[in-house]
């Protein structure tokens, strides 16, 4: 056997490089201070957007078990439970034909109605069908990825909904993909209104990772009763104003706390969600606030601010 | 590397080999990801395994400067915070030159069990800077990963030492 065949090289004695522990050092150094950018000051997108590029290819070969199993999922389906979702699907677009030919009417009477009051017109807001590729793998927060990046028009802060309800938001865009934060994630937060009663709130995400929504703030005695339905307020200027939320589950009252505990369940299929849609946020079509130096002279200038 | 007695004499690695299996083990974890179990904290992470595996055998190729890369690129992939995993797998590339030469010298499912606490280490890393940052534990499933990954050390040893097993000769009786 010729001995360059053989796995024998010996270590260098002198180039052996930096040591382990000088790598060691160097490099998680580097991976904090990423870390600090990234939490702190939120300098990496750049360095994102590019990875995510490279990524592209590899997350569509990732892709492709699930498509093929989907397909041959729907290729064996049976008569029977197609026929059965067509009729269920024929239900729902007859209820909905109704509601929509009512609203055409309310629309109208509604801009009359606006028009005597003088009140600003409501925008429609436009949208963008996207498809959630996948759920992101990090199992400390609940995000998706949908297929639609800043090349096809999907802005920062978008609300995200499907046909039941308000879902998520997008957090980050990068050019060929975005990345929705959900709902039930327990850093978001949705300025919600009580459709029965008026009351406005904030509702979060259930911090012990249940994929349920909590009303926090809402004072003990405050009017609010299990099954009712919150929608968003719009005092936000992101999520359009009316669209459903979530419904309350679950009140509980305790005495040693100024605050009542109340567990609402996501109206939107917070999980395996496919179809979405992307909303652009309201507030981009708002006039801009005044820059800081305009506001500065004018309180200089002795206007009330 | 002097090796225990009694065992096969192994061919050089290829440098491509190791480039593809460490891809393969990318887009095995994105498929486990993407199309199977979605963000279940329990999944083995083939890239830390396939990470640990070369940098314990070939420690001349695969090593700490490897591993902070692979770690950025899975910390984009996750969507987790920027360099969680290439900490991670840094400190988990660390710990394998520490123990590459020693760890060899054992049969394969020792090597195993003496795998494991470095996988609970780098699990642990990640699960550390989450807490640190206010995210909640995600329960008990989460201790399943590195023992699964532990239990894969003896097939990752078999399917990547493969192609230096082969003859070095190869004729018509051993083609392969």
């Amino acid at each position: 056997m010729p001995l360059g065949t053989l796995d024998r090289t010996p270590p260098p004695f002198f180039k052996q490089g930096a040591t382990p522990l000088h790598k060691l050092i160097f490099f998680a150094t580097l991976s904090i201070l990423l870390m600090f950018c990234d939490v702190r000051w939120q300098l990496t997108l750049p360095l994102r957007s590019a990875l995510s590029l490279v990524l592209t290819p590899a997350q569509w070969l990732a892709r492709q078990p699930q498509a093929v199993s989907m397909g041959l999922a729907a290729f064996f389906e049976d008569r029977q439970s197609s026929q059965t979702r067509e009729e269920v699907t024929k239900q729902a677009l007859l209820t909905q034909s109704l509601h929509a030919s009512q609203v055409d009417e309310l629309l109208l009477e509604n801009r009359q109605l606006r028009d005597l009051l003088e009140l600003k017109q409501r925008v429609n807001t436009p949208s963008l069908a996207a498809q959630v590729i996948y759920d992101a793998a990090d199992p400390f927060t609940r995000r998706v990825i949908l297929d639609k990046g800043s090349i096809n028009g999907i802005v920062l802060s978008s609300p995200v909904m499907d046909e039941q309800g308000i879902v998520g938001q997008v957090t980050r865009v990068y050019p060929l993909v975005s990345e929705a934060t959900l709902i039930i994630d327990k850093d978001n937060s949705i300025p919600v209104l009580n459709n029965r009663t008026g009351a406005r709130g904030v509702a979060f995400g259930e911090s012990s990772g249940a994929p349920l929504l909590e009303l926090r703030y809402m004072a003990a005695n405050a009017d609010i009763q299990e099954n009712d339905v919150l929608s968003t307020s719009g005092v936000d200027g992101v999520y359009p104003p009316g669209v459903p939320v979530a419904k309350v589950i679950k009140i509980e009252r305790t005495a040693d706390s100024m605050f009542a505990r109340i567990l609402c369940q996501p109206l939107g299929r917070a999980q395996g969600v496919r179809q979405v849609l992307v909303l652009n946020p309201v507030g981009l079509d708002e006039p801009k606030r005044p820059e800081p130096e305009v506001i500065k002279a004018l309180i200089k200038s002795g206007a009330k601010p | 590397m002097i090796m225990p007695r009694g065992q096969q004499l192994l061919l050089p690695a290829n440098p491509f080999f190791i480039a593809f299996s460490l891809l393969l083990a990318l887009v095995l974890n994105m498929i486990e990801n993407v199309s199977l179990l979605g963000n279940a904290a329990w999944r083995p992470d083939f890239l830390a395994l396939v990470l640990l595996f070369w940098s314990i055998h070939q420690p001349q190729k695969i090593s700490i400067g490897w591993a902070f890369v692979l770690g950025l690129i899975c910390d984009v992939h996750e969507v987790s915070l920027l360099g969680q995993h290439a900490l991670a797998y840094t400190v988990l590339a660390f710990f394998a030159t520490l123990i590459h030469r020693r760890l060899l010298w054992f049969s394969v499912p020792s090597q195993a069990l003496q795998v494991l606490p470095l996988l609970v280490a780098s699990h642990a890393i990640s699960m550390v800077l989450r807490m640190s940052l206010g995210t909640s534990l995600v329960g008990w499933p989460m201790l399943f990963a590195p023992f699964l990954e532990a239990m894969l050390w003896p097939v990752m040893s078999v399917v990547l030492l493969a192609p230096q097993r082969r003859a070095p000769d190869p004729d018509e009786n051993r083609p392969l």
